[in-house]
């Protein structure tokens, strides 16, 4: 009787398991084949009324408030309705509110990740054929949203996303602590940094602020790496494009400078305790001469610092930066494409690109917005400018594969703790690339 | 008469042939009744842990992303897992945390409870509820309250601070030796509470006279502990272990908020990990397999706990 039942049982769940088995877990994206990229696309606003909802991030979508309006107030029969979530949340949910029957219309794409190998996001070539904007950016400025044929290379390939506007990672520094230390000026290569880093330690300050908890060591280490091996080749392992590798000369060095900045303590022994907020709250208190951070915290710094604050492009032989565009797509689902790229397009406007400033992101094209002088707006406008001029712009290592991030905040802060060597660091963060890009 | 034997004969053949339906019916019905009681629970416990956990196990052989389309993996997730140092890692930490989550708590519960059980005190409730208190928050909200207790600037280094030992203070969060007993201790403040609970209850249905017999044998305070304490109060540590080790391998809330498994992979639990397999790395199949491994050592625990812990019969 028993061995019945436990007989009975065994054949109810192999049942059970060939009943699933007649289904893979996932199904091929319902609806219809890819829409030929080449075909004709309506530009403007339908006529009619419109409902869409765009989706973002708190941060990158601050502009939206100011944005959302003017273009309303432009075409009275779109409505948009903004919606935003905390970014470690918004990353987590994206994929899945794209696949979702209540998908929104317009998305702050972070990163391309697997949207487009998932037919989640719409290939936008039509339209920035229609709306001419591949003239209108610079190449460099959409490269980081073109996406190759096999759905995770980029940097060539169709565009899939149009950027509204741009931050830059570069090098915060308090000038009077460094008039107080005797510097003259900020440093304009990595000797100039260090002899000033040394300078700083002597006079008792904390000579970079750091906070690695969210692995931002990466930062220095990028900026190091990427203008020693030149943005040009640096940027070929960010796109993801083959045979690329992380073991280069500049990457080395930027995680040797690490290594040493640690044992010469030129940064807190604390680092992998503090979280980014935290160390702008330290610098903008004081506690630093030097701060590696993006654009979108100028406002915070430039506020609490006022004319202390300075920015300049990271020093190196060229002008480079770490940045990305605020970039919003088009869900493949949303039913108002034609509205929503009439709104995309509506982003590299000059209301658009006035707002987004206001918020400490910079325009495509800078001599669209005016700054005052001697404020860090200034500032920020004249190291995008050489940066540009230099074409120094590359997106975040981070970025590189959906897992980079959480492998370089686990590797830099074994690197910033002293238990592990440059060495580990390049090879376990090259192992993470070669997994999604072989 | 020839006929009334024949009669009775085929009275009796009826009677037998009637009556074997009913006896059948009447003991498939007795099985049937209480399967009937426990069948609501029984279809919730299948469609909401049974049916999902066979749905993981069918995933675990697939690679997926959680979106596009699966491709068949076999094994391969289970020897990656094997294969990944991290992964391997983050299920030793778990079993780890067993130290801080049943331990000592039912270490510190057995000492509490017989400490105060024979000393009526007015303030006992009070303190009871106390003590209980960590259980019934919501886990979250313990971590980001420990997350803040334990930063650079937080309270903790102050106190530190305060009594002249600046030299110790540092980011213990943020600490490769110092993060992961930061997070476990929580897990003892957790726990503790329904330990002393459950064993101070289990103390109070201990017989009186063990301990008059022992008493009059000579037997000191410490004698009476081990030698009657905590001999009489085997099922209630085999309940609180059960909770509380359940509790230590699946952790993830209290992680998740303070370190989120750094610093580097120092704390990383399974919990964790399958989170980020999930959602971060787009590795659902991987995900779902690291579940499964889990879930067995889980079951193994469990089944060595029971027979350890089995009363002789």
């Amino acid at each position: 009787m028993k061995s019945m039942t436990s007989v009975k049982s065994a054949l109810s769940a192999a049942a059970v398991l060939l009943a699933l088995g007649a289904c893979a877990p996932g199904s091929s994206p319902d609806g219809e084949p890819a829409a030929d990229p080449n075909a004709p696309v309506q530009t403007g606003v339908p006529s009619g009324s419109v409902e869409l909802k765009l989706i973002a991030t708190p941060e990158s979508g601050a502009a939206m408030k100011d944005i959302i309006p003017a273009f309303q107030t432009k075409h009275p029969n779109v409505k948009i309705n903004y919606v935003d979530t905390t970014y470690d949340d918004y990353n987590k949910s994206l994929n899945l509110a794209l696949s979702s029957d209540t998908s929104p219309d317009i998305v702050l794409l972070n990163a391309v990740g697997t949207t487009v190998k998932d037919q989640l996001i719409l290939n936008l070539q039509p339209y920035a054929k229609a709306y001419g904007w591949e003239s209108a950016y610079p190449a460099g400025q959409l490269n980081q949203w073109r996406v190759a044929k096999d759905g995770t290379t980029l940097g060539s390939g169709d565009l899939y996303a149009a950027p509204a506007s741009f931050s830059q990672v570069g090098l915060f520094y308090n000038k009077a602590k460094l008039k107080k230390l005797g510097i003259a000026a900020a440093p304009a290569s990595l000797e100039d940094l260090e002899a000033a880093l040394a300078k700083a330690k002597a006079g008792g300050e904390t000579p970079l602020q750091l906070g690695n908890k969210e692995g931002h060591a990466s930062f220095p280490i990028q900026l190091i790496g990427q203008s020693t091996d030149g943005p040009a080749a640096y940027a070929k392992w960010v796109f993801g494009e083959g045979g690329a590798t992380f073991d280069t000369a500049g990457n080395t060095k930027g995680a040797q400078s690490i290594t040493d900045w640690g044992t010469k303590g030129y940064f807190s022994k604390d680092a992998n305790g503090i979280d980014l907020q935290g160390a702008v709250d330290k610098f903008t208190k004081g506690d630093g001469v030097f701060f590696v951070d993006g654009s979108w915290d100028s406002k915070k710094i430039g506020d609490a610092l006022r004319g202390d604050a300075g920015f300049v492009p990271f020093p190196g032989p060229k002008a480079t930066a770490i940045g990305t565009s605020v970039a919003y797509g088009i869900s493949r689902k949303s039913k108002n494409a034609q509205a929503a790229a009439a709104f995309l397009d509506f982003l590299r406007g000059p209301e658009a690109a006035k707002a987004s400033f206001a918020q400490g992101f910079l325009p495509s094209d800078a001599s669209t917005v005016t700054a005052e002088p001697g404020t860090i707006s200034a500032e920020l406008v004249a190291a995008w400018n050489k940066v540009n001029a230099d074409d120094g712009l590359i997106g975040f290592n981070n970025n590189a594969t959906a897992t980079m991030n959480d492998t370089l905040v686990a590797e830099t802060q074994k690197l910033v703790a002293g238990k592990s060597d440059p060495a580990t660091f390049i090879r376990a963060v090259q192992a993470d690339w070669a997994k999604t890009h072989g | 008469m020839a006929d009334g034997l024949a009669n009775s004969a085929a009275v009796r053949d009826r009677t037998v042939v009637a009556s074997a339906t009913p006896v059948r019916a009447r003991r498939s019905r007795a099985r049937l009744v209480p399967l009937l009681y426990t069948a609501p629970a029984l279809l919730f416990y299948a469609a909401f842990v049974i049916a999902p956990w066979v749905h993981s196990l069918w995933i675990s052989f697939w690679n997926w992303n959680g979106i596009g389309v699966a491709t068949w993996a076999g094994l391969d997730n289970y020897r990656e897992i094997l294969a990944d140092p991290a992964l391997r890692l983050s299920l030793v930490h778990a079993f780890g945390l067993i130290i801080f989550y049943s331990v000592i708590p039912i270490g510190l519960g057995l000492v509490l409870a017989a400490l105060v059980a024979n000393v009526p005190w007015k303030g006992m409730p009070f303190v009871r509820t106390v003590i209980f208190l960590p259980q019934i928050l919501p886990l979250v909200a313990v971590g980001s309250v420990w997350k803040l207790f334990f930063d650079d600037d937080g309270p903790f280094n102050t106190l530190l601070r305060e009594v002249g030992l600046s030299d110790l203070t540092r980011a213990w969060l943020g600490d490769f030796t110092w993060a992961y007993p930061a997070v476990g201790v929580v897990g003892t403040w957790v726990s503790t509470g329904l330990c002393f609970l459950l064993l101070y209850s289990g103390i109070g249905k201990i017989d009186p006279a063990l301990y008059e017999a022992a008493r009059l044998d000579g037997a000191g305070a410490v004698h009476e502990f081990w030698h009657i304490t905590v001999p009489g109060l085997r099922r209630e540590m085999s309940v609180a272990a059960t909770v509380t080790v359940i509790a230590a391998l699946a952790s993830f809330d209290v992680v998740y908020v303070m370190t989120g498994g750094g610093p580097g992979e120092s704390t990383m639990v399974p919990g964790v990990a399958i989170y980020r397999l999930t959602f971060t790395a787009g590795q659902v199949g991987t995900a779902c397999a690291l579940a499964v491994v889990l879930s067995l050592l889980t079951c193994a625990v469990m089944f060595a706990l029971n027979r350890l812990t089995r009363e002789k019969a």
